[in-house]
């Protein structure tokens, strides 16, 4: 009988004693070596011990009698120290053993962040039964608490196990959302929101700089500079194949053991399986590929001819009450398309990748029944082109009639509950169209409250509409912001606000997006609604801004920027310009020019110099003009009591006072401000967005005119006494705006949509909320007056400025 | 295994019964009464109104109800109830929806060995509070629960409640050190069954079932997972975690084990919507005499069924 020696009692190794035993039992007599003091158990079943939902018994594979009843010769516990493949034995730490055939089959060993402190005790690694142990120990202490690094799979087991054992536990991730490799950002953020439900609290684009305490863990430090309590730190941040005993018996290496399709190292009796190998470059984690190549070993070692061949993998989290499957490559990309179904109310996001009409990803959230029925399309490459329409909806819809939404709806009985929130039935609804002749959406939400809160059945109420009134209601009165979504600018402004949507994630799947990453239209006018909304909460997604936005300059045709430093009410000095000056000579400007906003611009400036251009101007003293941006520009002045025979008021001063108080804000369009002091209007104050006119009483204020594509005189709002009241009015005015407007509306646009007299209604006629609505602007200003240029001095962003081969214009304004 | 391996004495449930609506009434629907013929009669002979003894009173109020003293208490079979020594009821009701398909009944009797836990949680103010509890003779344990709450995913309460979905403990008395586990682990307490129970109204409630090894609730638990998320649009369930005494570990996470309506008696519960409690028969399987089958709905649709065998 040959003599076959294992090194590692892991699963690939064990599946491949499986094959060999019930093939031909007597074919080897084998030692099969492992350091932890037990056989093979199933690995991936740690979580839901470390959780409490299954014992270790259960989740051994291999147990003592199992070894005993095959013959296998158990050296646990017993450490590898060496191979000697000139010779052909394993070297243990309790002596030598002869092989004829070697298998390798060590694993991985999980990768360990050298951080400041990795080595505390109480930061462990998530690997075996010792430290699932270890985690249920230390999840013993009452009031403890954990940090697990990383947030893929199995730090998230990681994480919901120690939930459940009674931790307050904090994730910390560096990617953007949660499980990066297998997850779009909208399943990551249904999976954050699962999680968050948990208790546990979820940190994602968060590095760990260091890991503290005092002779043991007692918390972590971020980057950014965050600590967190930790009495327990989990690092799950990936492994790295364990490789070395191979390494130094003279094996070829790589990144791990190589072998080839047969699990054939670089030494013809010895092969290898599992995580420990790498072949054609490709590394191995998930079991399935460990267990096909188990067969092939298996097969190869009998004397057969089979050959492993990487196939597509599929991946499920282990935690109960979350249903996830990822399966495939779902990277957008020019010659891919998607297929998105989302559904708010029962937390759904399902999204088909496809390629020449051709499944090559699928990413389910919420429902997971179809997740191998796309899996076998995946893998089969089968041509969809037939079911095309139907597909995202699975595999119990294809071969029949196509779904019909409104069939399911004319179907419900008369109590079925279409508004969850009001408690409003179907019949309800019906009945009051009838009754009352009801054709709009609108009156249907004042008369029953159905779809008037959170609005998740605006959809249901507008198929019962059709169903009651046919061609009589019309809902195309309500254009969509765009192909993404069917809902309009004001009802995406009202829901993110009713149901405190605080991410862009958040707004596509609980707003049900068809797409999975939304479009160039949407995307900039969800981050606008979400800064304005929540200034404190939101983090400005820089990606979804336009390019002028992105980095703080104008994109001029020649693919050069042009730079504008804000003048304060057009007030400037000869420190200033010679400030000026100097960037010119020292950047060699080719073209200096003096704006319609009384400031001075500098045209023809290189990407890459931007940065260097800013630091100078920040020396000087200069801030960003904002002049590429949709917030406020200008804040155009005369000169006012100071020097002119016929000013009234002090225009000049108003119009500084003006600007550095309102600059930095983001507005749904540009906003330009003028100041007159005196009726002859030297400033233009008569055509801006928001004017002021100043007259002997005080002051005139005037607002939505229009001097561009359309030229149109303003309106006046009121008269003010003071400065002061000047001021309250305007900003209440121009927060007014920014909460209602509709991305890239003017003001002028907004103001006659919604009507003057509501406006003034408003801002004039109802103190209370003319105080809201500053006081509202002004907490948002706390967050918004940040120099973007100071900023990207610093560092920030600093990868939008390298040198590029070629510039793309089509985002230039 | 944390479950008892040994024949049991005396299981923790004495008898289980099932209640179904039946017009305005209350009406027996099935039954295990094991030897108490008497209370079995009684029983056979009785019906509920709303609000009308235990059933009845979990039928008006929505809600699980635990009754532990019979005497002078709204219990219309008190006097069966003492002359059988049966001393503790919990009723479960059954909602669809809006809709009450069921009522379950669990009676128990008290003696100085018998231990085991048949607890309500319910949320309030964004914690899992003890709404009551039957514990037999665990006195302790009791006091302990009463003096406990859980927050969302902690401890197999809240572990239910975050995830919304029934769920399995094995190591009661090991795991959850400073959870109740001291206690636990004193009053023998090994496995843990948590189920949701959705009412009308939304409030959160919980039932826990902790089964002690000399006096088990149930030698063999079992999960099934009929959401159509998982098994697709057919009535259909998936066995997605168990454990029995006799047989081991009952999962298989690569190939778990399906059902198809009125297959068997977890088929049975699927196809009718009704919990199914049985005595004796083929269906319950080598080892065990009866049954008990739970549906747990998701609005008016059949997500889980927990199944417990004696």
């Amino acid at each position: 009988m040959k003599k076959l020696v294992v090194i590692g009692a892991g699963m690939a190794s064990g599946r491949v004693l499986e094959h060999l035993f019930e093939r031909d039992p007597d074919a080897f007599e084998v030692t099969l070596f492992n350091a932890e003091p037990r056989g093979n158990y199933n690995r991936i079943m740690l979580s839901p011990v470390l959780s409490g939902e299954k014992s270790y018994e259960e989740i051994v594979i291999h147990d003592d009698a199992w070894y005993a009843q095959h013959n296998v010769t158990c050296r646990f516990g017993e450490k590898v120290a060496a191979i000697d493949c000139a010779r052909k034995v394993v070297i243990g730490e309790n002596g030598e053993v002869p092989y004829d055939k070697l298998i390798i089959a060590t694993g991985s060993a999980p990768f360990i962040i050298p951080v400041d402190g990795h080595d505390l005790p109480g930061v462990i690694t998530y690997r075996d039964l010792e430290d699932t142990n270890a985690m249920i120990e230390t999840a013993g202490k009452p009031g403890a608490s954990a940090v697990v690094i990383g947030g893929g799979l199995l730090g998230l087991e990681a994480a919901a196990g120690l939930r459940l054992r009674g931790m307050d536990v904090t994730v910390v991730h560096l990617a953007g959302h949660l499980m990066e490799r297998q997850l779009d950002e909208s399943a990551g953020y249904l999976l954050r929101k699962d999680f968050e439900r948990r208790g546990i609290d979820v940190l994602t684009s968060a590095s760990t700089k260091a890991i503290v305490g005092n002779g043991r863990v007692e918390g972590i430090e971020l980057q950014d500079g965050t600590t967190i309590r930790a009495d327990l730190v989990v690092m799950a941040v990936g492994i790295r194949p364990a490789a070395q005993l191979a390494r130094e018996a003279g094996i070829e290496v790589g990144r791990a053991i190589v072998v080839d399709a047969q699990m054939a190292t670089s030494d013809k009796d010895v092969f290898a399986v599992g995580e420990c190998v790498e072949f054609q470059g490709a590394l191995f984690g998930l079991v399935a590929p460990l267990y096909d190549q188990a067969a092939v070993l298996a097969e190869n070692l009998l004397g057969g001819e089979a050959s492993f061949v990487p196939k597509e993998l599929a991946t499920k989290l282990k935690v109960t009450g979350v249903d996830l499957y990822s399966a495939g490559d779902f990277n957008q990309g020019d010659d891919r398309e998607e297929i998105v179904l989302r559904d708010a109310t029962a937390g759904v996001y399902r999204r088909l990748v496809l390629e020449d009409n051709r499944i090559v990803g699928a990413v389910l959230y919420g429902e997971t029944a179809d997740g191998p029925w796309f899996f076998d399309m995946i893998k089969s490459g089968a041509d969809i082109s037939d079911m095309r329409d139907t597909v995202i909806f699975g595999q119990a819809y294809q071969g029949g009639e196509p779904l019909d939404p409104m069939a399911a709806v004319a179907a419900l009985p008369d109590e079925a509950e279409i508004c969850g929130c009001n408690g409003v039935c179907k019949g309800k609804i019906v009945n009051v169209i009838n009754d009352k002749g009801l054709t709009a959406l609108d009156d249907v939400r004042a008369h029953t409250k159905a779809s008037s809160s959170c609005g998740t059945c605006t959809g249901l109420v507008e198929q019962l509409m059709v169903l009651t009134l046919g061609d009589k209601y019309n809902p195309a009165a309500v254009q969509p912001m765009c192909g993404c979504t069917d809902l309009g600018h004001d009802d995406v402004r009202r829901l993110i606000v009713a149901k405190e949507l605080k991410s862009i994630d958040a707004v596509m799947q609980e707003l049900e997006w068809k797409t999975s990453c939304g479009c160039a239209k949407c995307r900039p006018a969800l981050n606008y609604y979400l800064v304005c909304d929540w200034p404190d909460e939101y983090a400005d997604d820089y990606q979804s801004r336009f390019i002028n936005e992105r980095v703080h300059a104008n994109v001029q045709k020649d693919g050069t920027y042009s730079v504008v430093p804000r003048m304060w009410g057009g007030v400037t000095s000869s420190t200033e310009l010679r400030a000026i000056a100097d960037v010119v000579d020292k950047f060699d400007i080719p073209t200096v020019k003096c704006t319609g906003g009384q400031r001075i611009d500098m045209l023809g400036i290189k990407k890459e110099d931007l940065p260097a251009v800013w630091a100078d101007l920040g020396k000087a003293g200069f801030v960003s003009g904002h002049a590429y941006a949709k917030g406020l520009r200008t804040v155009k002045t005369c000169v006012g009591t100071d020097w002119c025979r016929f000013g009234t008021q002090d225009s000049t001063g108003l119009g500084v006072r003006l600007e550095k108080f309102m600059w930095g804000s983001w507005t749904p369009a540009k906003v330009k401000l003028a100041v007159s002091g005196c009726p002859r209007n030297c400033a233009e104050a008569t055509c801006k967005d928001v004017g002021v006119v100043c007259v002997d009483s005080g002051f005139e204020i005037h607002f939505a005119g229009a001097a561009g594509l359309e030229i149109k005189g303003t309106e006046v709002l009121c008269q003010v006494r003071t400065e002061d009241e000047a001021l309250e009015y305007i900003v209440a005015l121009t927060q007014m705006y920014r909460e209602q407007a509709r991305y890239l509306e003017r003001i002028y646009k907004w103001a006659k949509r919604i009507g003057y007299d509501e406006v003034r209604r408003q801002i004039v006629d109802d103190p209370e909320r003319r105080k809201a609505y500053f006081d509202r602007f002004v907490f948002s200003q706390k967050f918004a007056q940040v120099d973007p240029w100071s900023e990207r001095v610093s560092g920030k962003d600093k990868h939008e400025f390298k040198p590029m081969a070629t510039l793309s214009l089509e985002a230039a304004e | 295994m944390d479950v008892a391996l040994a024949e049991p004495i005396r299981t923790f449930i004495e008898i289980s019964e099932i209640w179904v609506p039946e017009g305005d009434r209350l009406v027996q629907a099935g039954g295990n009464y094991g030897g108490y013929g008497e209370f079995a009669a009684a029983s056979g002979r009785e019906s509920f109104a709303k609000g009308e003894g235990l059933p009845g009173k979990a039928w008006q109020e929505a809600r699980p109800v635990v009754l532990k003293q019979f005497d002078g208490s709204y219990f219309k079979r008190t006097e069966a109830a003492r002359a059988a020594g049966l001393t503790s009821a919990v009723a479960i009701p059954v909602f669809a929806a809006e809709t009450l398909k069921a009522v379950l009944v669990l009676l128990c009797s008290d003696d100085d060995v018998r231990t085991g836990a048949i607890e309500v949680w319910a949320e309030t103010d964004g914690l899992l509070m003890l709404e009551d509890g039957y514990y037999g003779a665990a006195r302790h344990f009791e006091w302990v629960s009463q003096h406990t709450h859980f927050p969302r995913g902690q401890g197999l309460p809240g572990g239910v409640w975050a995830a919304n979905t029934p769920m399995l403990m094995r190591d009661l008395g090991s795991g959850y050190k400073f959870i109740r586990a001291d206690s636990a682990g004193r009053a023998g307490l090994t496995t843990g069954l948590g189920l949701p129970v959705p009412v009308p109204g939304g409030r959160t409630y919980v039932l826990t079932l902790l089964s002690a090894r000399g006096t088990p609730i149930a030698r063999r638990f079992e999960l099934w997972d009929a959401r159509a998320s998982r098994v697709g649009v057919n009535k259909e369930a998936v066995l997605a975690d168990g454990i029995c005494a006799r047989e081991g570990p009952l999962w298989d996470e690569d190939n778990p084990k399906r059902i198809a309506a009125w297959q068997g008696h977890i088929g049975k519960v699927l196809g009718t919507g009704l919990p199914v409690v049985e005595q004796g028969g083929a269906g319950i399987g080598p080892g065990y005499d009866t049954v008990v089958a739970l549906p747990i709905y998701h609005g008016d649709t059949i997500a889980h069924v927990v199944a417990w065998y004696c």
